[in-house]
């Protein structure tokens, strides 16, 4: 009964029940709630805490070359002609978007001096065709 | 001062709440947890020894584990981790008996509500490709940088790594937002919690009605398929409304 957190149901979709793993109540409880010192003064006992510091520090060099590793690692091989697109198709199929393919086919021959713009990067997609990333 | 147990507090409740007898709380071994009441209004609470530290990840696990067990029933204040009065008599004529209007009303604003967290995590390889095709730029450092030592390219490698965080943070917020408005419909409170993890895609409280979980249930599992294979999606709940409570003791959001 102690750790009674209800599974969230099976109504698909993100399938089996989740139950709280330490790492999540130790998100939820340990900055959040009402503070006991601001109702008791009087009756009030400090009792000694175990540091706890599960923060992941979200930016930091650490993860900055963790970041820069796993992106090498990736399978977009140059030899590959078709790589990178390859992964993108793969990727839509799993639910990412479409609208980003046209920016890869785009990317590697016409637009090298903009990011980002989605729709003139579709409209020259055609003339990126023969380079795809063999040149990034 | 020589006293050696003093009462640990979990949270505060409707005065008619009982408790099962079976319920263990903080403490090793653990405390039996009981009802300290004031009137309409309750604390829930267990003998702790004052000698040991507190703090095991056990201990943070009943405190959880307790507050979330009565929070599927009623509505309850969850006080942070570590909320330690000498006696009984402390918690129900200095704890409740002092505050006894300001928490009356507080359980009324969260009653017949209870707190959710989804929680997503992207999946390394595919958020990390899907940040490639979309920046040029990024693509021709990691160019720049492969084949060579790792030594002589850190400054490119940090760069580049530096980069891809800051894409992320733009997907986390993007992601976040179609989160929230797709709880928009549930009219609730949210509450959109800082990172914890550098892979995180969602993390996010609301204050939800419990009839209207099943809808919630449903969001979420749209929002799953939706992103299956790139993002996994958890729903934590029904929790005790920790993102709720303030020490002002208004509900905000």
């Amino acid at each position: 009964m102690t750790t009674a957190v209800q599974p969230a149901g099976d109504s698909g979709g993100f399938g089996r029940p989740s139950s709280s793993s330490l790492a999540d109540v130790v998100d939820t409880i340990l900055d959040k709630g009402l503070v006991i010192d601001a109702y008791v003064r009087v009756s009030l006992v400090g009792i000694e805490l175990l540091t706890i510091d599960a923060r992941v520090v979200v930016a930091s060099v650490d993860t900055y070359l963790r970041f820069a590793d796993a992106v090498n690692r990736l399978d977009i091989s140059d030899n590959e002609p078709k790589g990178l697109p390859d992964l993108m198709e793969d990727l839509n199929e799993r639910g990412g978007r479409a609208r980003t393919k046209g920016a890869i086919e785009a990317a590697g021959e016409k637009v090298r001096d903009f990011i980002d713009e989605a729709t003139r990067e579709r409209r020259s997609a055609g003339r990126g065709r023969g380079r795809k990333d063999g040149d990034q | 001062m020589s006293q050696r147990s003093a009462i640990y507090v979990y949270g505060i409740v409707p005065g008619d709440v009982e408790v099962n007898a079976d319920i263990r709380g903080v403490g090793d071994p653990q405390g039996k947890v009981t009802v300290a009441r004031h009137q309409d209004i309750a604390a829930l609470v267990s003998k702790i020894d004052l000698d040991r530290p507190l703090g095991r990840p056990e201990d943070l696990a009943a405190h959880a584990g307790v507050l979330d067990s009565v929070a599927a029933e009623v509505a309850v204040l969850p006080l942070r981790f570590g909320a330690v009065v000498s006696t009984m008599d402390g918690v129900a004529d200095e704890l409740l008996a002092g505050n006894r209007d300001e928490f009356g009303d507080a359980l009324r604003q969260i009653e017949g509500k209870a707190e959710f967290v989804m929680r997503g995590r992207y999946a390394e390889e595919v958020i990390l490709a899907e940040i490639l095709a979309e920046h040029l730029r990024l693509r021709e450092l990691r160019e720049g940088i492969a084949n060579r030592l790792a030594d002589a390219t850190r400054p490119e490698r940090l760069a580049l790594g530096e980069a891809i965080s800051n894409a992320l943070d733009g997907k986390r917020n993007a992601d976040s937002r179609i989160v929230t408005e797709r709880l928009g419909e549930l009219d609730c409170l949210v509450n959109v919690r800082e990172p914890t993890h550098e892979l995180d895609a969602v993390h996010i409280a609301c204050l939800v009605y419990t009839a209207r979980r099943a809808d919630l249930e449903r969001i979420v599992g749209e929002l799953a398929r939706q992103w299956e294979g790139r993002v996994n999606l958890r729903l934590l709940g029904p929790l005790a409304p920790y993102d709720f409570v303030t020490t002002g003791l208004s509900v905000s959001g």
